[in-house]
């Protein structure tokens, strides 16, 4: 009896859970209706006016068309890249296949802006290493094929993933039953695989639309030189004008974009959902391997220098060009440690980008690690109603791209917040926000998945056995869902490490971040020097090693 | 010289693991012939490896007197050359096509005219009961019509011979027992030449003119049902053959 009132009035269920929930909405949702209201209420009173004077420039029209060009062009590439090297890696005699599988996928978790850096070292038109080495201009990376190339040598990973999975899942006596039937391997996959994929093809095609038209680096580094903009590359020179109608601008071309944005994963979600035929058996037989017999050499070659090309090339060219005294001269003379002496040791602001970087990713990854913790138990283990939208939710802020996030965040933490809170504007905390909430939902599914998994009872027991909600939580749940939690936390750590998007919005003078001072010195402090390559590699290196970590601390499940 | 002949057929795994070792087997034109075993035990493998989708490490495979796989000198006809139909345990109707389109499609790749297809589909959709259903997809039809789908599917290019790969398994005792006497009765019909895997030694015995009881790998066995039932070879087969 005691027990019941108390529960009534106080429950510290209520409280940590409710925290979480309000931390959900406040960081997730309140910014995009900050953004909303500011943009068609700009005067208090509703109007289009901003919106009509924002679209009737001709810069922004362009960029807008651009993007959807630019988008376009790298769906259709990344689908004739990937189709082909799915089907060969998971119906083929392939040799080792499982090897390039996890290679080629890898690029998935390296930013694009690294590419393009690789890129911009080997292919410039002044000082580039293959003009260099090859003679006469091969190939101008300043140019909308250039930035159609590197997005399109990044993204095609998305496309791989989805359709090697969809491939992965097929039963396989589908494809089978038409062998039988007469066909030959190919025509097989013209009418049963391809028709059978067909939703996951269309939703990572998606997906690779909404990365292309939300990235930011690339379209930076290679649109700028070319003089192609992009929607978000104009909206960052929108919002560092710094003036209130450039910010106005710039919110209400980030309200289209978000708006597309949550069209495509929306549309794309339908597609795989009413779609879905019954293609996934209970049972699951080893496909029949297809023999490439004499094709092979012809397939292996192909998918080396493919490999070649995504991989080996920007990264050996990152390494060369951040051992290069001269960028693009390839002379012994001119290699040497000076690079990396002079960014580690002599650029001011490289210790504190580090330092910074890694603050940041870890307290975001532990927040969003404690809140994904507590907002998935909500959403598997009570029936709160609307429960099982909190993922939904928490993935708003990661579909939205990440230009719109900044200025979100921006319009709701500059100034006093309710007239109590402290501004947040030019601070580490908002920073902090920006990658809490953009990575937010991977600790949510992750942690999720993991509440999935293990059986209720194992929690009742022990209630039963006299603990408490909260010893349950800390003492059970915890322990047993440790492995999930540590991939989750790494696999919000990993991207924030390397974040460039959000934070050159976010960033200020001692603000640097490893992101945002690669940034910085390769478009000017250091653009001849290559120390924009020696912090790209070590981001590389920091990728791969965390990749790894993931996969070994979650027996493979997450990870590439 | 028999219809179909497995001569030494292994299936061997790397690290020395039989799915199938020295199979010997003759099979008559027009014969009806069960693979009956546990499961495990070997009786898909040589099923799918008599399809070519599994390859034999070992031996030859012979149909109508063609050689189809010969281990030794790497000879293998591919499956679509093989002019085997095949009934899959999981039915594998396609979901994108109708029921038409599914049971056309052998004569489609064969390039037949449109109006043998149109004719053919038609009178394999009768003797499988679903005439009128041709415009149908699969989302819309119960497992037993799915069933009887496939099996037209197989049919339709007048096969040498006839797979089944536990095709009742996924239907409910009563559909079970109409479509055993169905299938016997098509195959007799047809003058057919059947292969039959299954682990339910009921249906075993009351389709088939032969049964291949298989262990581990091994033929245990091979005998008509009486003869089985009559004279076991051993313990295992005679309580395998009790349930």
């Amino acid at each position: 009896m005691v027990n019941r009132i108390k529960s009534a009035f106080f429950d510290i269920r209520v409280l940590f859970l409710g925290l979480a929930l309000v931390a959900l909405f406040f960081f997730c949702v309140l910014p995009f209706f900050t953004l909303f209201e500011r943009v068609l209420f700009p005067e208090g009173q509703f109007t289009l006016s901003l919106f009509e004077e924002t679209f009737s420039s001709p810069a922004i029209t362009i960029a807008i068309k651009n993007t959807l060009l630019v988008s376009s062009l790298v769906t259709i590439t990344c689908m004739f890249i990937a189709v082909p090297l799915a089907w060969l890696l998971t119906r083929t005699d392939f040799p080792a296949a499982r090897k390039f599988r996890s290679l080629l996928c890898l690029p998935f978790a390296i930013p694009p802006y690294i590419g393009a850096i690789a890129w911009i070292y080997l292919a410039n038109p002044t000082t580039g290493l293959l003009p260099h080495l090859v003679g006469g201009d091969l190939f101008n990376i300043y140019s909308f094929t250039g930035l159609v190339f590197v997005e399109a040598s990044f993204l095609y990973t998305f496309i791989l993933l989805t359709t090697l999975s969809s491939l992965d899942r097929m039963d396989s006596s589908f494809e089978e039953a038409a062998r039988l039937s007469g066909a030959s391997p190919l025509r097989v996959f013209r009418d049963i695989s391809l028709p059978l994929m067909r939703p996951s093809l269309i939703s990572g095609g998606l997906l690779v639309f909404l990365a292309t038209a939300a990235s930011f680096g690339v379209p930076a580094l290679i649109g700028g030189p070319a003089r192609i903009y992009l929607m978000t590359t104009q909206i960052y020179t929108l919002q560092k004008m710094g003036s209130v109608s450039g910010i106005l601008k710039a919110g209400a071309l980030s309200s289209l974009l978000m708006v597309t944005a949550l069209l495509t994963i929306f549309l794309s979600q339908f597609i795989s959902r009413k779609a879905k035929f019954q293609t996934v058996s209970g049972k699951t037989s080893r496909p029949s391997v297809i023999e490439l017999g004499k094709w092979k050499p012809l397939a292996v070659i192909g998918v080396l220098t493919f490999g070649f090309i995504v991989f080996v090339l920007p990264i050996s060219g990152i390494l060369i060009s951040s051992l290069s005294k001269v960028q693009g001269d390839v002379g012994l003379s001119n290699f040497g440690f000076g690079n990396w002496y002079r960014v580690l040791f002599e650029v001011d602001e490289t210790g504190r980008a580090l330092f910074n970087s890694f603050i940041l990713s870890a307290g975001a990854a532990t927040l969003a690690v404690i809140v994904g913790y507590l907002v998935s138990y909500v959403q598997t283990k009570t029936r709160l109603p609307g429960g099982h939208l909190f993922d939904v939710i928490a993935s708003l802020p990661y579909a939205t791209p990440g230009t719109v996030v900044a200025l979100a965040l921006i319009m709701t933490f500059s100034g006093q917040l309710f007239g109590v809170l402290p501004s947040l504007y030019n601070t580490l905390g908002l920073i902090l926000i920006a990658y809490f909430v953009k990575y937010l939902s991977f600790a949510v599914k992750t942690s999720a998945d993991g509440f999935r998994q293990v059986d209720d009872v194992l929690a009742e027991a022990s209630r039963v056995s006299g603990a408490s909600w909260l010893q349950t939580m800390i003492r059970i749940w915890l322990p047993l869902l440790k492995p999930s939690l540590v991939a989750a936390w790494f696999l919000v750590f990993m991207p924030a490490m390397s974040e460039l998007t959000m934070t050159t919005l976010l960033t200020g003078p001692g603000l640097e971040t490893i992101g945002t001072l690669i940034f910085q010195l390769q478009e000017y402090a250091d653009a001849s020097g290559g120390g924009a390559s020696v912090l790209a590699l070590i981001v590389i290196i920091i990728v791969i090693a965390i990749n790894y970590v993931v996969k070994r601390v979650s027996n493979g499940k997450y990870g590439l | 010289m028999s219809y179909i002949q497995f001569q030494k057929v292994s299936k061997v795994f790397p690290g020395e693991v039989y799915a199938v070792k020295d199979l010997n087997l003759s099979i008559e034109r027009g014969e009806f012939v069960s693979f009956l075993g546990p499961s495990g035990c070997g009786k898909t493998t040589s099923l799918r490896m008599l399809a070519g989708l599994e390859k034999n490490t070992h031996g030859t495979i012979l149909i109508d007197g063609v050689n189809m796989s010969q281990a030794e000198s790497h000879l293998f006809v591919p499956p679509e050359k093989r002019k085997v139909g095949m009934v899959f345990q999981s039915y594998a109707v396609w979901p994108h096509m109708n029921v038409f389109e599914n049971v056309a499609y052998p004569l489609r790749i064969a390039k037949k005219p449109k109006d043998e297809i149109q004719q053919r589909v038609n009178s394999i959709l009768e003797i499988v009961e679903l005439n009128g259903l041709e415009a149908r997809m699969p989302g819309q039809l119960s497992g037993g019509q799915q069933q009887r789908v496939a099996l037209a599917r197989g049919l339709v290019m007048e096969p040498r011979v006839l797979l089944l790969d536990e095709p009742l398994s996924n239907l409910d005792a009563q559909l079970r027992g109409k479509m055993r006497k169905d299938i016997r009765a098509i195959q007799q019909n047809l003058k057919l030449t059947v292969v039959y895997v299954t682990h339910d030694q009921i249906e075993a015995n009351t389709m088939s003119d032969r049964v291949v009881i298989m262990r581990g790998g091994k033929v245990l066995q091979v005998g008509t049902p009486d003869q089985i039932r009559n004279n076991p070879a051993d313990s295992f087969v005679a309580e395998f053959v009790k349930q």
